[in-house]
């Protein structure tokens, strides 16, 4: 579906010195700085697969999507998406693909979804029956069916973001990216695009691709995640391996009746993160210790309530982000 | 459906968003549309009477006041149906990165805005004949006949076409400029001054106006008037090839424009 090998991209541009003055000197004699956005990227992504593409602002996600649709020309590398080269920017590629971005709205703001619908099935060349059962369908799903004749600037951003991937939908496409779909909405929206996304591609088997801050998105959506970190690839897997990366010790939460002393020789070795008022602590305890370790902080200290499970992804990003040498180069 | 028939419903669904678009919000839709022509035709009906009444001046190079304010209202029904785009759409979907959308539907950048614009000729059309017969009614114009009626239509809506054309071309700017409106003021002003628009080109100095009918911008206003009033010198057709010729020339450039916009274009903020 996607194979991308030793795909770079390279961005130029000029630096200015603050002020008046610096505007000046800029319009004279320009500096210009050559980024690289993404830098020797190889990757191959399968029918079906619902890809999480992780990493901080500026690691290069988004040029990357720009690629894989034809938005921007990669400065070297070969690309090809669903047999197609994206940049050529044919008809047919673009009938089988979309894109969701969720910091940018592409339908028209000035009139009511509906009309935008019908004219993308015009641009898309969707048979009118076919047309009105899937937008029945999925209004259905989504619960937007009251407001398909609102003018979408007047909707709620979760409603919005709603039309944005039944715009996208309406065609069928074959991949399906998504630049952040759940950025700015509350929980209740978060959940229910999560859901929806979830449910439509166990129906359809569409191959998408996905970006996100919100670990949750990649947690229960991502059966594949890849992080990149300055451009290049860090690591290629199963959000379970992605989830291990800092080794299977257990995340334990323990909330205490009073402030207790950090300073005791217990918690050296834990790793711990405690709140202001030191009556929280997060631990990271391997399995070998935890019987030990837990019933020694449950005799010594004034115990009030307590948590264990697995590492939250959070915890891993955190972590990855702050130590990137632990996912050196060529590590999958 | 074939081919043809398909890109034609393509064409004229836009077409039906541009006009949906426009009338969306009426309050606007009237100071955008009626708006402009209308107070730069009340400004220069005032303008001229004011020149009328000095002392002495009754007639300007053959023009007496009715006939120069029979002038000015066939300048505002001409600029109805020729200047109706204003390039800031473009350059706003360029400026705000919304050219990606239509990198992303099968239907693109230039065939959206140029069907939008058809789409705002038909509303034009409209009030053009609207005020056509407002301004009929008023006394101020007398037209020559049914056939100079027609074939000035004709003139100022392939006039439209070159003004689109020269807008997109401007538009297209924003590739390489952070604002494009004073590019866009600018060439509206000299247009205005160089068509005919505000002074009659029979009162510019003769070489002036041979120089300028090397440019396309006598076509833009003066000989669509010179056409309706059925006072065009020229042959007819080659009135129509020349504006042809201008649309062709300035398309071709804006393409080229577009084409190399795009592979700078980054996608910002998106």
């Amino acid at each position: 579906m996607i194979v991308c090998e030793q795909l770079t991209k390279n961005f130029r541009n000029y630096e200015m010195d603050p002020g008046v003055l610096g505007a000046l000197k800029s319009f004279f004699h320009r500096r210009y700085r050559d980024i690289v956005a993404v830098d020797d990227f190889s990757l191959s992504i399968e029918r079906g697969e619902f890809v999480g593409l992780l990493g901080p602002n500026g690691a290069g996600k988004t040029t990357l999507m720009k690629m894989f649709t034809g938005v921007v020309a990669p400065s070297a590398g070969r690309l090809e998406v669903l047999g197609f080269e994206p940049f050529d920017r044919s008809i047919a590629f673009r009938k089988r693909i979309s894109l969701v971005m969720g910091q940018k709205s592409q339908l028209w703001w000035d009139i009511p979804a509906r009309t935008s619908f019908e004219l993308l099935r015009r641009y898309y060349e969707v048979e009118s029956s076919i047309f009105e059962q899937r937008l029945k369908h999925l209004s259905e799903l989504l619960e937007v069916e009251h407001l398909l004749n609102i003018h979408v600037r007047k909707l709620s951003l979760g409603e919005r973001m709603k039309m944005e991937l039944m715009a996208s939908l309406l065609h069928e496409p074959d991949i399906i990216f998504l630049d952040e779909p759940t950025i700015g909405l509350d929980l209740v929206a978060q959940r229910n695009i999560r859901a929806f996304l979830r449910d439509y591609q166990r129906e359809h088997g569409t191959t998408i691709i996905l970006t996100s801050h919100y670990m949750a998105d990649v947690h229960e959506l991502c059966e594949r995640v890849v992080l990149i970190l300055q451009g290049q690839k860090r690591f290629d897997g199963t959000i379970e391996d992605f989830e291990n990366l800092l080794g299977t010790d257990k995340f334990v939460s323990v909330e205490f009746k009073e402030p207790v002393d950090v300073t005791d020789s217990i918690w050296r070795p834990l790793q711990p993160k405690w709140n202001s008022d030191r009556t929280e602590v997060k631990l990271l305890v391997s399995d070998d210790e935890m019987r030990r370790t837990v019933s020694e902080i449950l005799q010594t200290f004034p115990v009030v309530d307590f948590h264990t499970g697995k590492i939250p992804i959070e915890h891993v990003m955190e972590t990855l982000l702050a130590r990137p040498e632990l996912v050196p180069l060529g590590k999958e | 459906m074939t081919s043809l028939q398909r890109e034609a419903s393509k064409w004229l669904s836009t077409m039906q968003i541009g006009i949906t678009n426009q009338m969306a919000y009426k309050i606007n839709f009237l100071l955008m549309i009626i708006g402009p022509a209308l107070v730069f035709f009340l400004i220069k009906y005032n303008l001229w009477v004011s020149i009328y009444s000095l002392e002495g001046i009754t007639e300007i190079k053959g023009y007496t006041l009715e006939a120069m304010i029979g002038y000015q209202a066939w300048v505002l029904l001409v600029e109805l149906l020729a200047k109706t785009s204003n390039g800031r759409n473009l350059a706003e979907d360029i400026r705000l990165g919304r050219v990606t959308t239509y990198l992303i539907y099968p239907f693109d950048f230039w065939k959206f805005h140029s069907a939008s614009f058809l789409g705002t000729q038909v509303v034009q059309c409209v009030i053009f004949s609207l005020t056509f017969v407002i301004v009929l009614f008023a006394g101020l114009i007398e037209p020559a006949g049914v056939f100079q009626f027609l074939a000035g239509v004709g003139f100022a809506l392939l006039v439209g076409i070159l003004w689109y054309s020269v807008q997109f071309f401007v538009g297209m700017m924003a590739f390489w400029l952070e604002e494009t409106w004073m590019l866009r003021v600018i060439f509206q002003i000299t247009a205005a001054f160089l068509s005919g628009a505000i002074i009659p080109l029979e009162l510019y100095p003769s070489w002036l106006v041979q120089v300028l009918d090397f440019t396309p911008f006598p076509y833009m206003t003066f000989y669509p008037i010179k056409v309706f009033q059925g006072e065009y010198s020229g042959s007819l057709l080659e009135g129509y090839l020349i504006l042809f010729f201008w649309i062709f020339v300035i398309m071709m450039f804006a393409r080229f424009a577009l084409r190399r916009g795009m592979r700078l274009y980054t996608a910002a903020g998106m």
